[in-house]
């Protein structure tokens, strides 16, 4: 045996991994079709592909939670089998999930010290677990309070740990799955400031997104899948962002967006001073007041949690408000029913799409018209009338390009875009006054986005008022004309998109106020 | 594959179940004339030492008096969820059954509601005394308050702590008869003696019978009675800490040969007799029984096993002839 | 009525609460690790049915009073088994494959019950043993160490499940597979291993609190023993939120009220039956309602876990 190089954090260094004519079936699906792939120490190595292209199969693969049907795994030149992440774990492996695999009610070293044996037999032996988590934090740069409770600490915070988890299982090689898609602009920073200094200690880093202006800025390489196939792995210096962008989706994409300066008198949606409260009964709305002109995308940007959820169930009819109104043109809509507010031409499109949005056992057609079925060209004295319902879907399903393969096939059986897509046709082809769009494009790949984005920027052109709430800066950059940020469940500010830059709405997202707004007070 | 395994599972413990269920039957006729035939539900299982062995014993009785070839009968017991009952009821009326006797007060309502749709079938309830005016429909009940009475003059005349407990289980219909019986009974022969009651809520719950056996002993009782199938709770601390008990509705003395003394018991064949001659004569209801001490539905059956002083035994039949002839007034439930 | 409540009378009743906590105990234990793991068995009873009717027989053939808790727990364990088949491997619903397992032990215990002794008898069961010393101490003695060793041994179990669950890496391992299965998957922590292992302790103590009714308390069997008691238990599990020290709790305040409210109806104060019987249903209610906001439930409770979508 070759004595191998030992990283800061004590953990053996993997110089080379290679996986190699990788294939992976599941039912119907070939997941991945001969896939070579490979990682070396000090560099970042970026897997970049829409969805289902099969990048988290093949980490998946890598870390022990699927098995290739070919191919192999080579460490540092020596074939493996990896049969369980237990495996992956002795490996050096480590993987920070986009979900993170954390226990909320446990603390930070129970966390870290859960599934490895204790020094003291049957016992836990935390207080050994907390001086090593010490260490660690202290090479690394990663400042956490091994005491604290998971459901204390922020996102960025749990994301160190998760980082603390897998070097103190002894990673020398980090899968991040779309680390970055939680964090705050200034996380981001600090996140890529660790990693940057993981990879010069001579870490390997595997790092999945599709977050091109990331992968540009921070990765040595690329290899980008498409369908299940590596289409392509270039040195970073050699690429860019639009070619990168074409191998994704095999097209040259529209990048064009362009935003304009909104002077209206009389707003079409209007809110007000509104509260309201969270599940759990504490405030999360406290007087937001915004307005949304006819023509205008206003996005708002945000941290998850700090009330957005609640805001667009407000306006929509499905969480009452404390105080405060909601007007769209001059009309008061506030405690009207989910029913009223759909007839005063508000369209929604929800966050949680396979809970509020659509009934996944249902079928695509039966999706599509639920929320019209009462209009007599669905139903006559409570009889449906299958022969219009059946031809507008077909429609619907043509005019929104919606990949299915048939209209009676049931929601579940659709890739996330296209499921984003019914619920795009459902709620933009009627026309509505007021377009509520929370997180329109989370979970759906490059092509998609750019079809919803280009819808939303139409129904801006025929005059609807859209609120888009995201927690996607580039998406908001990307659509908006004016730009509002809330933060634990108030408005930071209202900025015009041509004065905003990414710096100040991350600072006013972390809770800043903007600095007109400070002197103004 | 998965939903297949899940339901071959599901169905595996369905079948068990119901083999376990009709596990007690005894086997069932299968000729459509001839025999008399009988089927009975009844709340709890037919070996309780109580309430429905009462009347599978009855039915067995029955049976050899008239011979296995002219009376065939089926049982459905531990039927104790009343929907389950009416169910098998129904099932039974359609089966062209003679009689169908719902041994349970609870099962009335059920009754009620299905004897119309069958009025070709006989059926009988109790206890209760209400036929609900329906051609059909026998009721039948038992004057358990004049064995509780019997018991409490023994039990009042064998007490020397001046205490003695009753375990009861709901405070309504033939258990309080009986306790109200009992209690009558103590106090007609020695009004100092202090008759603690307490009632379980339940026909069936053994654990709080025993606790409350255990509390009774621990108030000084040391003669006690009790009464549904939970007293055999009751009966085993009575056996361990050597306390006297008197039982009813069946006989206990195999639980606790020792102390059990006497118990009155329930001969529902009285009744049954009555009501297959009513039936084979073309009568299908509308007659309410009531077991007693003169119809020799009700009987006083004592331990051979306990010695129990002559000039005692003689103060219970004393008591038990003064009811018949009516010189003893209970002061419960019209007797 | 002026000296009813006497300080002998209020060691009698802690006494009885003792004894009446104990078959709520070993269920309740049991149930507390399979639903921090995430598994809900609604089949504490039946599983205790089978564990009650197993010792019976055993001290009813032979004598045997330990062999009679052997069997019961290796009963009780099976049934813990086939529930683990049932609700991890098949990944059926729980809480209907609970009742399932419910309605077998109700069912199954009865038939062998009707064919292998078929009428009611009593055994000797486990005698009070005193602890030498301990149970001369005055007030305390009396009320905790003239018990039988089955009542000891529920009380031995509590500070032992607290010590697993907090202390150890095993219970480390099931409190996070309980709350995240997936985030223990990844780091090696087999789901359906732990699983296995929660319900089958569950389903053994089980079998041992059916053990304690049939040849500790009541030393009888008869269709249908229990009379749902496993049912409270569970309920206690909740009332304790998934902590063995409030479990132990939660189940001497209902036995406390229990034994009260029989005491009461003995001395004869003028309180209906009915309403008395009601008391520590109503207080179990009542305090599951307040209780509930303040405890979570394991985030993962009654889901099944598969890593393959």
């Amino acid at each position: 045996m070759t004595q191998k190089q030992i990283l800061p954090s004590g953990n053996p260094r993997i110089d080379r991994l290679e996986m190699q004519g990788i294939v992976k079936r599941f039912p119907g699906v070939l997941a991945n079709d001969h896939v070579n792939f490979d990682v070396n120490a000090f560099e970042v190595h970026a897997l970049l592909g829409e969805n289902g292209a099969g990048k988290s199969t093949l980490m998946k693969q890598l870390y022990g939670l699927y098995h290739p049907d070919q191919g192999q795994i080579i460490f540092d030149g020596e074939p493996r089998l990896i049969h369980s992440p237990r495996d992956a774990i002795n490996l050096g492996i480590g993987m920070i999930h986009q979900h993170f695999m954390l226990v909320d009610s446990l603390t930070v070293a129970e966390n870290v010290a859960l599934g490895l044996p204790s020094t003291r037999g049957i016992m836990t032996d935390l207080d050994r677990v907390t001086k090593r988590i010490c260490e660690l934090a202290e090479v690394y740069g990663l400042d956490v309070e091994p005491d604290a409770y998971i459901w204390q600490l922020s996102v960025g915070q749990q994301q160190k740990v998760e980082i603390i988890k897998a070097l103190y299982r002894g990673a020398a090689l980090l899968i991040l799955d779309e680390p970055t898609a939680v964090l705050t602009p200034q996380e981001v920073d600090d996140f890529f400031v660790t990693l940057t200094k993981m990879a010069n200690d001579g870490h390997a880093l595997i790092f999945i997104s599709h977050k091109l202006h990331e992968v540009m800025a921070f990765t040595h390489r690329v290899t980008v899948l498409r369908d299940g196939k590596n289409v392509g792995t270039v040195n970073t210096v050699d690429t860019n962002k639009n070619l990168l962008a074409e191998m994704m989706v095999g097209r040259p994409l529209n990048f064009i967006r362009n935003y304009k300066t909104i002077k209206c008198g009389n707003p079409r949606l209007k809110v007000e001073n509104l509260s309201a409260l969270s599940d759990r009964g504490v405030p999360a709305l406290k007087n937001v007041s915004f307005e949304v002109c006819a023509g205008e995308v206003l996005g708002l940007a945000g941290v998850s949690g700090n009330g957005q959820p609640e805001l667009a169930q407000v306006i929509a009819g499905l969480r009452p408000s404390t105080s405060g109104k909601i007007m769209i043109d001059d009309e008061n809509l506030t405690g009207s029913t989910p029913m009223q507010v759909i007839d005063k031409g508000v369209a929604y499109i929800p966050e949680k799409r396979n809970v509020e949005g659509l009934i996944k056992e249902f079928s695509v057609s039966e999706n599509l018209i639920m929320r019209d079925l009462d209009q007599e060209i669905y139903s006559r004295n409570a009889f449906l009338n299958m022969g219009n319902i059946a031809k507008r879907s077909a429609d619907l399903v043509k005019t929104f390009n919606v990949k299915t393969p048939s209209i009676d096939t049931p929601i579940k059986s659709l890739s996330g875009g296209n499921a984003q897509k019914v619920i795009l046709a459902r709620e933009i082809s009627r026309q509505p006054k007021v377009l509520i769009a929370a997180q329109p494009t989370r979970g759906v790949d490059i092509g998609a986005t750019e079809y919803i984005h280009e819808r939303i920027i139409e129904q801006r052109e025929t005059g609807t008022a859209t609120l888009l709430i995201s927690e996607d800066l580039d998406e908001i950059f990307a659509l908006s004309d004016r730009i509002a940020v809330i933060f634990h469940g108030e408005i930071m500010g209202v900025v015009d998109r041509k004065d905003a830059t990414l710096q100040s709405i991350g600072l006013m997202m972390a809770g800043e106020q903007p600095p007109e707004t400070k002197t103004a007070e | 594959m998965k939903k297949f395994g899940k339901l071959v599972v599901l169905l595996v413990l369905v079948a068990i179940l119901s083999t376990a269920c009709g596990a007690a039957e005894p086997a069932a006729p299968a000729a459509s004339t001839g025999p008399f035939k009988v089927a009975v539900v009844t709340p709890s299982a037919i070996n309780d030492l109580a309430f429905s062995q009462s009347m599978y014993d009855a039915l067995l009785a029955i049976q050899a008096e008239m011979g296995a070839e002219n009376f065939e009968f089926v049982v459905s017991d531990s039927m104790f969820v009343v929907d389950d009952a009416s169910s098998a009821i129904r099932d039974y009326a359609s089966q062209d059954y003679n009689l169908i006797v719902a041994h349970g007060s609870q099962y009335g309502a059920a009754l009620q509601e299905i004897a119309p749709d069958f009025p070709g079938v006989s059926f009988a309830w109790g206890t209760a005394g209400d036929t609900f005016n329906l051609p059909n429909v026998f009721a039948y009940e038992a004057f358990s308050q004049e064995g509780g009475y019997v018991s409490g003059v023994l039990a009042a005349a064998l007490n020397k702590s001046g205490v003695i407990g009753v375990v009861g289980p709901v405070e309504v219909g033939d258990a309080k008869l009986y306790v109200d019986g009992f209690v009558a009974g103590v106090n007609a022969t020695n009004a100092d003696i202090t008759v603690n009651v307490n009632y379980t809520g339940s026909f069936s719950d053994v654990a709080l019978a025993s606790e409350a056996a255990q509390t009774h002993i621990g108030a000084g009782a040391d003669v006690m009675t009790g009464s549904a199938q939970m007293v055999v709770g009751a009966v085993g601390v009575a056996k361990e800490k050597g306390v006297l008990w008197f039982g009813t509705q069946a006989d206990q003395a195999s639980l606790a040969p020792d102390i059990v003394v006497a118990c009155q018991i329930y001969d529902w064949a009285v009744v049954l007799r009555d009501i297959v001659s009513l039936v084979n004569e073309g009568t299908l209801g509308g007659k309410a029984y009531a077991l007693s001490l003169e119809n020799e539905g009700l009987k006083m059956v004592y331990n051979p096993g306990f010695d129990l002083p002559a000039d005692v035994k003689a103060l219970g039949d004393a008591a038990a002839k003064g009811i018949v002839d009516g010189t003893v007034t209970i002061g419960v439930g019209g007797k | 009525m002026e000296d009813l409540f006497t300080g002998s009378v209020l060691i009698g009743l802690l006494a009885s609460a003792i004894r009446l906590a104990t078959p709520y105990l070993y269920a309740a234990i049991g149930e507390t690790f399979g639903q921090r793991s995430g598994v809900l068995n609604l089949g504490v009873d039946g599983i205790m049915l089978m564990g009650a009717f197993s010792a019976f027989y055993v001290v009813f053939k032979t004598g045997d009073l330990v062999g009679g808790v052997l069997l019961a727990a290796l009963v009780g364990l099976l049934m813990g088994l086939l529930m683990a088949f049932i609700s991890v491997t098949l990944s059926a619903e729980q809480g209907i494959s609970g009742i399932g397992v419910y309605l077998f032990g109700l069912g199954m215990s009865d038939l062998l019950f009707q064919k292998l002794i078929n009428n009611v008898q009593t055994v000797s069961g486990f005698p009070v043993a005193p602890i030498p010393l301990l149970s001369e101490i005055p007030v305390l003695g009396p009320i905790l160490f003239r018990q039988n060793v089955l009542v000891y041994g529920a009380y031995i179990l509590v500070p032992i499940a607290w010590f697993v669950l907090n202390k150890t890496t095993l219970g480390l391992k099931i409190k996070a597979v309980g709350e995240n299965p997936e985030a223990a998957d990844t780091l090696g922590v087999s789901v359906s291993r732990i699983r296995y292992f929660t319900v089958s302790l569950g389903g053994m103590l089980s079998g041992i609190a059916g053990a304690s009714l049939s040849i500790a308390l009541l030393n009888v069997f008869q269709f249908n023993l229990t009379n749902g008691l496993g049912f409270i238990a569970i309920a206690l599990v909740y009332f304790g939120g998934w902590r063995p020290t409030w479990v132990l709790l939660g189940s001497l305040i209902f036995s406390f009220v229990n034994a009260l409210q029989i005491w009461v109806q003995v001395v004869g104060l003028p309180i209906p039956s009915d309403i008395a019987v009601m008391t520590p249903y109503i207080l179990t209610i009542v305090v599951l309602v307040i209780s509930a906001q303040r405890v979570r439930p394991p985030s993962a409770l009654s889901k099944a876990y598969e890593r393959l979508e």
